[in-house]
């Protein structure tokens, strides 16, 4: 019973955390220009993700160490410095996006010029860090997050043709201004997969004390949450495209992006994306500082646990204070949000090779994973993954170039 | 326990101290040599100039560079005799004390000067 629980709590983290600055603001943008054709964009993104959940929770499951520990117990520190230093630099930036996607909604909701609330904002997320459990943490931003159910609402209620929908779930090239077109992909895709993701699923299943009777708790809260995650972020694409772009609309600023659900909801659409671009990014702000804090605290062996009272583990509580407060200053001079977001959604992207190709070496060593290595699907699937990867760094700079801004 | 492969069990190994308190990993492990006896394992080695070794020469240098330059000299590191070592396993547990290492000198520092002056910081537990 407790496991049914664990479960359906699992799916509604996923569903809570899925959708966040990132992702509302790549496939908005991608709905705008490009009616339904990129939703098989997300498709691929959130399967991708699924598969990096499953198996870095399987990893964290079975040898008891996250994957931060293993990628410095088995590749060593010199190796580590790489994915330290990029995730660390694109986990920082995403921070900031998020900080700035709740600021952005403050804004829209008090008319306070959006840099006046990155501070603040930073500072009751840090409270939050500094008095709250993993738990409230995880959970908390779950329930909350359930608001972005409006979505899957605003979609369904403006018609859209299902027929057209599945046709562009699978992938096509556009018949017009190619580099925006791959440009918003490769932004997506990094919305989708962002390394942050796998970091904290893999220290939440050592926070939650994770043994391999959980692994099909695993299997089912990365497969199901993602299946809805995924599915709010093409509502969302869906709904920018019944919105914005039969008016020829394109979506350059986050005033633009706020109207997104109030042709089919009304002034409640208003409010309600409001609401949603405040708690998700808010929840995503949390998680990130945490996340970040969790790979030092790992790689260089600190004492850490978001469930200890900060004095225990100084440097790890010391990590998410900084971060937060540093992260809030490019939003509090004054950055573009929706400018920054795109940068570090394809920053993202360029990033992943170095954190999924040591996952495929871990994920077959047997004297991790004993039994549990990865079968010939997910070996296929991340072989699959660590070829977009590679793609993805390759294309990112001359994308940002061409198609970006 | 039989032979333990050192680079592949012990070097970067998690370390936790005798009450389970993680105290860094095995950033170096170092071989004495006394006149008249064979080289052994000795010492476990925690500290940043070591895990800057591990990067590289240039990194040292630069590392070493940059603390000049910015007048930092106390440089604490933490030398365990290999004795020291209780059970290797998922971690490596020494017979040492958190409190008492030069390598916890940054988390003690932070702990006594800045995060306990914070209301909430200490107690029991969240």
């Amino acid at each position: 019973m407790k496991k049914w629980g664990e479960i359906a709590l699992g799916v509604v983290t996923s569903i809570g955390g899925f959708l966040e600055v990132g992702s509302i603001a790549t496939s908005v943008q991608g709905g705008a220009i490009f009616h339904f054709q990129l939703a098989w964009v997300l498709v691929l993104g959130t399967a991708s993700l699924a598969f990096l959940m499953e198996m870095t929770g399987r990893l964290a499951a079975v040898s008891r160490r996250t994957y931060a520990d293993l990628l410095r117990e088995r590749f060593g520190y010199r190796f580590f410095v790489v994915p330290l230093l990029a995730v660390f630099i694109v986990s920082l930036l995403v921070l900031t996006s998020e900080i700035g996607g709740v600021a952005i909604a403050l804004q829209l909701a008090t008319g306070i010029a959006f840099r006046w609330w990155a501070i603040p904002i930073a500072l009751i997320g840090w409270l939050l860090l500094w008095r709250g459990t993993f738990s409230i943490v995880e959970q908390g931003t779950a329930m909350l997050g359930l608001v972005a159910l409006t979505f899957a609402v605003g979609a369904v209620k403006l018609h859209p043709d299902w027929g057209t929908l599945g046709r562009a779930l699978l992938p096509s090239t556009p018949s017009r201004d190619s580099a925006r077109y791959w440009y918003i992909a490769v932004s997506m895709l990094g919305a989708s997969i962002s390394p942050y993701l796998y970091l904290f699923y893999s220290a939440g299943a050592i926070e939650d004390a994770w043994t391999i009777e959980y692994l099909s708790v695993n299997r089912i809260t990365a497969g199901l949450g993602n299946l809805f995650g995924g599915g709010l972020a093409i509502a969302a694409l869906v709904t920018a495209a019944l919105v914005f772009e039969p008016r020829g609309i394109q979506v350059d600023r986050y005033e633009q992006i706020a109207l997104v659900l109030a042709t089919p909801l009304g002034r409640a659409g208003l409010v309600l994306f409001i609401a949603t671009l405040c708690i998700t990014c808010f929840g995503s702000t949390l998680e990130i500082a945490l996340a970040i804090a969790y790979l030092l605290a790992q790689g260089f062996g600190w004492q850490w646990s978001e469930n200890l009272k900060p004095g225990k583990d100084a440097r790890f509580s010391t990590s998410y204070t900084v971060l937060i407060v540093l992260a809030a200053v490019p939003i509090a001079l004054g950055a573009d949000p929706l400018q920054l977001t795109n940068l570090s959604m394809v920053v993202t992207a360029a990033s992943l090779p170095v954190t999924v190709i040591p996952l495929l070496v871990l994920m077959n060593d047997g004297d991790v994973l004993d039994t549990h290595v990865n079968g010939w699907i997910s070996n296929t699937a991340l072989v699959v993954i660590a070829l977009l990867s590679v793609v993805l760094l390759v294309a990112a700079l001359p994308l940002q170039l061409l198609g970006g801004g | 326990m039989g032979a333990v492969h050192l680079a592949y069990e012990v070097v970067d190994s998690q370390l936790v101290d005798r009450h389970e308190q993680k105290i860094g990993r095995v950033d170096a492990l170092l071989l004495e040599a006394e006149p008249g006896k064979p080289l052994r394992v000795a010492t476990i080695v925690i500290g940043a100039a070591a895990r800057a070794r591990r990067v590289g020469g240039w990194f040292a240098a630069t590392r070493r560079a940059l603390r000049a330059l910015a007048g930092i000299r106390a440089e604490h590191e933490s030398r365990i005799p290999f004795s020291a070592v209780r059970r290797i396993g998922d971690t490596i547990q020494l017979d040492v004390e958190e409190r008492a290492l030069e390598s916890e000198h940054f988390e003690r520092w932070l702990g006594d000067h800045v995060i306990c002056r914070i209301p909430g910081a200490s107690g029991a537990s969240k």
